[in-house]
């Protein structure tokens, strides 16, 4: 089994990776993304004051 | 000769990325000046060309983001290797920036409400990302999500930094002129920033401070001639270093200190508190309490961008 590795994906916001997988034919067995990223804004915005939130949020994305 | 660069981010949000392509007309100056060996918001370079380079071959890397997981540490150690100067670009690779704030809570806090109770996620089988998984015969793996966000410095040398968030594009293409001009200051200094604090800049009236509650910003409207501070609206241009131009405070809102502390600052969000505390009107240390207890949210308001570099850093374990 031969495997690809694309890592990064590139010309896009955030981290990702394709890992493809191929059988002894050369035929695609599986492919799978991954996104090896995390920042965790759905915790750190937790209780933070509604005005602020604008200013925080944004920093989920600059692109 | 041109340069070789390699432009790079961890936790980040690629707007950094995206200031150095707001240089405009100068990004054709730029690549006049600069090969480009990593870029991944805009080029199709990969790992396996970075591993393929000799050590130092590159001149310079421009890093972005923070360290949140072990493939962040692992790239910036890499590309250490690969670079003869690292530069910390933006709040993030500096202090950690706002994802830095996840330092509030533990690694499981973040990954239990981000994948099992997210309203917006259907995850019936409550899978978290995992490090190694198997399907079949099919091996993957994943980076390990740390229990800390870690700035640059903290896990690489870091020869300069350029503040921000982002920061001010034009600031981006004075420090690449330095690097081209081979006019870098001292290692460990910040470029593409000013040396006073942004208050020295800000063109707000002031005058005696004397503050005896803090304002939310839907609590009165801020009067657009007066310092925020003085109208007790907290703003950290007093322990924030100039460079952004002025930004937030010309659009009408407060400074949350993206551009960092002035040289020998150990802590920006303390030295904040320090000078939020000598222009409160207060007799005695309870008429202090009183005024400090309308701070909502202080921890993120005084360390918005700073948490990881900071010496709180981290909730305890």
């Amino acid at each position: 089994m031969k495997r690809i590795a694309i890592d990064p994906i590139t010309r896009l916001e955030g981290h990702g990776k394709i890992t493809i997988f191929l059988n002894d034919e050369g035929a695609v067995d599986n492919a799978y993304l991954q996104i090896p990223e995390l920042r965790g804004f759905e915790k750190f915005v937790e209780g933070l004051p509604v005005e602020e939130i604008p200013r925080v949020v944004t920093r989920i994305c600059g692109v | 000769m041109k340069l070789n660069i390699g432009i790079y981010w961890g936790a980040a949000c690629g707007g950094c990325d995206v200031a150095i392509l707001d240089t405009h007309e100068k990004l054709l100056e730029i690549a006049d000046m600069a090969d480009i060996h990593l870029w991944p918001i805009a080029m199709d370079f990969k790992y396996s060309d970075v591993r393929a380079m000799k050590d130092g071959y590159l001149d310079a890397v421009l890093f972005s983001g923070g360290v949140r997981n072990s493939e962040n540490e692992e790239i910036a150690k890499l590309l250490r290797a690969k670079t003869k100067t690292m530069i910390a670009l933006g709040a993030c690779a500096q202090m950690g920036g706002v994802p830095g704030l996840a330092n509030m809570y533990t690694r499981e806090d973040i990954l239990k409400r981000v994948y099992l109770e997210s309203e917006s996620t259907a995850n019936t089988e409550g899978i978290v990302p995992l490090e190694g998984a198997k399907n079949g015969a099919h091996e993957l793996e994943l980076p390990r999500f740390y229990n800390t966000v870690k700035t640059l410095s903290q896990v690489v040398d870091v020869d300069y930094t350029i503040p921000g968030c982002p920061p001010a594009s034009m600031q981006i293409y004075s420090a690449l002129g330095l690097i081209w001009d081979n006019m870098l200051p001292k290692k460990g200094s910040i470029i593409g920033a000013g040396d006073r604090a942004l208050c020295d800049e800000c063109s707000r009236k002031k005058s005696e401070k004397t503050i005896t509650k803090i304002f939310r910003t839907h609590e009165k409207l801020p009067d657009a001639e007066t310092c925020f501070l003085e109208q007790g609206f907290i703003c950290l241009g007093p322990a924030t270093r100039s460079g952004c131009g002025s930004r937030c405070i010309k659009s009408g809102t407060p400074c949350r200190g993206c551009y960092g502390p002035l040289d020998d600052v150990a802590d920006q969000g303390i030295k904040m508190l320090s000078a939020l505390a000598s222009v409160i009107e207060a007799k005695d240390e309870k008429d202090i309490d009183a005024v400090l207890d309308t701070v909502v949210d202080p921890l993120r308001t005084f360390h918005r961008f700073s948490l990881a570099s900071s010496i709180l850093r981290r909730k305890k374990a």
